[in-house]
């Protein structure tokens, strides 16, 4: 067999095998939610309907298209920042001179290692002294640092695959520091900073704790706390509604993934910067 | 002159992060730091006890049992992960037909919530009408019902799927970046040496993609000892304990209102991670890449 | 550069101005409530009439239904001594841990002398809402566990009524079973909560005391005992040898678990919370009209037993508005309210007045069962730090019901656990230090 069919064979298999790993579970969401009963896998068969959705789209005392919004507008505000910060931090440490960059690195690492149910508390303090309970704010400073360890430590080694040329030509036509990370590292590092960017959204998105406890209701609150309103007091889970939910949110997930898809290739075209 | 500059510009570039972190986590992570050493619970007066919350945590056999199964997981879900994450993302770099679907597809189980994908895994386990039991039963492969979250492996392997699902492509989306910065010229230059392609891979993709796969690593083993939404939802620390992550013996402690224990613990996880993440640092070696 | 930079920080501080500017305004009084969708928009109108009759401005926090995380809620708050929330619910067994930590305004100073406590369960009052003879709370809802059974099955197999002990249910359990199984091989005798969490020490504490066993009397731990080693056994052997229960009762079996399998049809016995029954009578349910509930069984030589459960009421030490605070609980606890929770939600109401109401009884006739069954009520340790007792006990005993571990073994290893683990929390030594005299009250014997 010559290695291209090898290639293909292999290739082929491991498609199938991610396809079916990653949209099973995800297909038999989307199936209950469409569902009446959750049990139709039983002695139950399946009843079509499309109560869920409506219930999710239209009744109001589940709120659920305002946790979405404020959910992507947290995560869309804290990832932004967090990138933009971290862009900046990566710069410094792989371009200028900065003592005890890798203790820096290192730290920041660390600190967030803590299980985010130890600095809640701390958290609900700080934000309640501001006034900033249940507001977006509360949720949005935690959540850049949150997802900055992630972002920098990506951004670093993104940075430090750049070459260094790029920057010392720059500086030698009179461009500033800041003109060089805008203008030459950050165009040339662009697929790198949107899929951190990714990352950085859904790493926010999916945040619970602090979600939980710094907002109160659905002014603020986000969608997987919002979601987990859903059961009822005696733990009575209405599969169809949260399985809807989930199906619903994550259509922006996806129209996300298709913008960043473009910016990649978009990166890697920019033809000057390739070498 | 010029170097000054440059420090000037280094400070300032670097001074939102250490505000930010500074104050929304390094504070509060030295408050809770502070605060294992403390007698802190809500129905007693608080007072200074040294290492007491310490010395009650070596005699305590559930925060052993803890201790055991969070590595114990961290130290088969990552390998796992990181196997599965690596093929998901050589075969997200091919210019296959229909890439950008695939990349969708790979990307929605990350895109769920925690919470939520827990939800959805519970009634995947379900004993009588699961998705699992269903697929076993009609497939042939058994007759009766599994019980799958009923023993000690059975839930044990069972969350590693489930969180998995959702951590796998996260791992892929990561390497796949890295992959993507790898220069095309290396592999043409290698296939003119008629290098086949699984050595290509050990040879050149691999050692380059290094960097990126110590970032995988790192923060998917952080993750993996802080496992917290998918045990809380679908075993809630049971059968008889087995899976009681550390993070969520904190968290009981933190709901019952013994902070002070609950922060020695999270001092240990904290520890525990630390101590990993320094050895995946020096393997890597990142500081000598990032002059 | 610095201009950028400039800007960006600005732009950071201006969130923050327009963040802060959002909040502000009046003081209002503050109710933390969680559950599902229908029951907060409950709450939110009883408080919107509440604000309209009593002229006091009133909001809703909205909580998650997850106790836990209820719990960790109200924790927070009151841990930082916030204003907010002024009234909260609180489930029956934190009541010890929030009265210990002085976070409950004692209610006899608020309220007049109009205030009649005795159209509440007196007894629940006594076993939970007096800590040190201070009445800290109220009942809003109480719970209280119960066997469903199916009254169709037990008539068609020959039995003239539901068990009243252990052996009965067995002996039915399992002849029912074996009948029905040729019809329906997922049919089980008895459903029951077993998964590990609280469920499941109500669950045991029903078994073990209605034969004399329980986890705590007298100031004193009695785990490991006769009586809980015949009960716990008796758990056990429902899933292993009599297996009249589903294997899945230690791993998934929760209250939904439970009442869904008792639903279908799938099950002859059940043991569960009362919510469960208007749901078996809804419209297209297979088992209405069929079910009927009765007190649970117990060991020949005991009684039975029903773990109390429900949510109570509470001024918070903190509010800054305690008198309006008391106004909005003597509302909710109030006739009308408590009449309109029964029938709007199916709740059952901490006022024993409710259950003789005609109305109420019309709409919901299992009332008049349910009022004597709460009088087997019993209740969990009442002890500040019952919680961790709780975790203990919980994972010994779904180790024992998993076969992890032999139920004598599990018993002597969760009560040697707890004296270790509760060692901690027992403050007998610190009987000198003055300033906390009040509080150590609270330990020890409860009543």
């Amino acid at each position: 067999m010559s290695e291209l069919w090898q290639k293909r064979l292999l290739t082929g298999l491991g498609v199938a095998v991610m396809l079916l790993f990653c949209l099973l579970p995800f297909g038999y969401m989307v199936l209950t939610s469409f569902a009446q009963q959750p049990d139709y896998l039983g002695q139950a068969s399946f009843q079509f309907t499309l109560e869920n959705y409506r219930a999710i789209l239209t009744a109001e005392s589940l709120h659920f298209l305002e946790y979405l919004r404020n959910s992507l507008i947290v995560s869309g505000v804290s990832a932004t920042l967090a990138v933009l910060v971290a862009s900046l931090a990566a710069y410094a440490m792989t371009r200028l001179p900065l003592p005890g960059k890798g203790l820096i690195l290192f730290g920041v690492l660390a600190v967030s290692m803590f299980p985010p149910v130890s600095i809640v508390s701390y958290l609900f303090q700080v934000m309640n002294t501001f006034g900033l309970i249940n507001t977006w704010p509360a949720l949005i400073f935690p959540y850049i640092a949150w997802v900055l360890p992630l972002s920098l430590w990506i951004l670093v080694s993104y940075f430090a695959q750049i070459p260094r040329d790029l920057d010392r030509a720059a500086l030698i036509d009179g461009c500033s520091r800041w003109q060089i990370l805008t203008r030459v590292v950050l165009p040339v590092a662009a697929p790198g900073i949107f899929s951190t960017l990714l990352l950085a959204f859904i790493f926010a998105f999916n945040e619970f704790m602090f979600a939980l406890m710094l907002t109160t209701d659905y002014q603020a609150r986000t969608i997987p706390v919002g979601i987990a309103l859903f059961q009822g007091l005696h733990g009575q889970i209405p599969w169809g509604r949260i399985m809807a939910a989930s199906v619903f949110t994550s259509l922006p997930v996806i129209a996300l993934t298709l913008m960043f898809q473009r910016r990649i290739i978009q990166g890697l075209t920019r033809g000057a910067v390739k070498g | 002159m010029k170097l000054t500059h440059d420090k000037r510009a280094a400070a300032l570039f670097i001074l939102p992060l250490l505000l930010t972190v500074g104050v929304f986590i390094l504070v509060p992570v030295l408050g809770t730091v502070a605060n294992s050493f403390l007698r802190d619970v809500t129905f007693l007066p608080e007072r200074y006890i040294g290492l007491a919350n310490y010395r009650a945590l070596l005699n305590d056999g559930a925060f052993w049992q803890s201790l055991r199964f969070t590595c114990l997981f961290t130290l088969v879900s990552v390998p796992l992960e990181l196997i599965f994450g690596m093929i998901f993302a050589l075969i997200l770099n091919q210019a296959l037909p229909g890439r950008g679907v695939l990349r969708v597809a790979v990307l929605i189980p990350w895109a769920i919530p925690a919470a939520i994908s827990g939800r959805a895994f519970e009634l995947i386990y379900n004993y009588s009408y699961g998705l699992a039991n269903y697929l076993l039963q009609n497939l042939g492969l058994a007759d009766e019902p599994v019980n799958w979250l009923g023993t000690g492996w059975g839930a044990f392997f069972s969350l590693v799927v489930a969180d998995g699902w959702k951590t796998t492509p996260f791992i892929a989306i990561i390497l796949l970046a890295g992959l993507s910065a790898i220069p095309e010229e290396l592999h043409q230059q290698a296939r003119v040496d008629r290098a086949h392609f699984l050595q290509r891979f050990w040879r050149i993709t691999l050692p380059l993609l290094k960097p990126v796969l110590v970032v995988a690593l790192l923060f998917r083993t952080v993750q993996a000892l802080r496992i917290f939404d998918v045990i809380f939802v679908l075993t809630g620390g049971g059968p008889g304990g087995a899976t009681n992550a550390l993070s969520l013996y904190g968290y009981q402690y933190f709901v019952s209102g013994d902070f002070g224990y609950g922060s020695a613990i999270s001092v240990v996880l904290f520890a525990l991670a630390l101590v990993f993440a320094l050895l995946y640092v020096r393997a890597s070696r990142f500081q000598e890449e990032m002059r | 550069m610095l201009n950028m930079l400039q800007r960006f920080f600005l732009l950071i501080v201006m969130v923050c101005v327009l963040a802060a500017c959002r909040r502000g305004g009046e003081p209002a009084l503050v109710l933390a409530v969680g559950g599902a969708p229908s029951e907060l928009a409950f709450w939110e109108q009883v408080l919107a009439d509440f604000s309209e009759q009593a002229g006091i401005r009133a909001e809703l926090r909205r909580q998650p239904t997850d106790s836990d995380q209820r719990r960790q809620g109200l924790l927070i708050a009151l841990k930082a001594r916030q204003q907010d929330p002024d009234v909260f619910l609180m489930d029956v067994v934190w009541l010890s841990q929030f009265a210990a930590s002085n976070w409950l305004y004692p209610l006899d100073d608020l309220a007049g002398a109009d205030f009649d406590p005795s159209v509440f369960f007196t007894r629940v009052l006594n076993l939970v809402d007096r800590q040190s003879g201070a009445l800290v709370a109220l009942p809003v809802y109480i719970d209280g566990g119960l066997l469903y059974y199916r009254k169709d099955l037990l008539a068609e197999y020959g039995f003239s009524g539901p068990p009243r002990t252990w052996d009965e249910l067995l002996e039915q359990g399992a002849k029912v079973q074996a009948g029905e199984r040729s019809r329906n091989p997922g049919f089980w005798g008895f459903v029951w909560q077993g998964a590990q969490y609280e469920g499941l020490i109500c669950n045991f504490l029903e078994f073990a005391a209605s034969g004399g066993g329980g986890i705590y009397r007298d100031g004193g731990f009695i785990l490991s005992s006769p009586a809980n080693e015949r009960a716990l056994s008796l758990m056990r052997s429902l899933i292993h040898e009599k297996r009249i229960s589903p294997p899945s009762t230690y791993t998934q079996m929760k209250e939904e678990d439970v009442r869904t399998t008792f639903q279908s049809g799938n099950a002859l016995f059940e043991r569960n919370w009362p919510y469960a029954w208007p749901l078996h009578q809804q419209d297209g349910s297979p088992v209405a009209g069929k079910t009927g509930i009765a007190a649970l069984p117990h060991f020949p030589d005991g009684q039975p037993v029903s773990t109390l459960g429900g949510w109570h009421i509470g001024v918070s030490r903190y509010s800054d508005m305690p008198q309006q605070a008391w106004e909005l609980v003597k509302y909710l606890t109030s006739h009308r309210v408590q009449k309109r929770m029964a029938l709007e939600l199916g709740w059952n109401p901490g006022r024993s007045d409710l259950y003789r109401d005609p109305q109420v009884l019309e709409e919901m006739p299992h009332f008049a069962e349910l009022r004597s069954i709460f009088s087997y009520a019993e209740a969990r340790p009442m002890l500040p730090y019952y919680s961790q007792i709780s975790a203990i006990v919980q994972r010994h005993l779904n180790a024992a019901l998993a076969t992890r571990s032999r139920p004598e073994q599990a018993l002597r290893a969760a009560q040697a656990e707890i004296e270790r683990v509760t060692a901690r929390y027992r403050i007998e030594s610190e009987k000198s230090d003055h300033e906390f005299h009040e509080r150590h009250e609270f330990f020890g014997e409860k009543n």
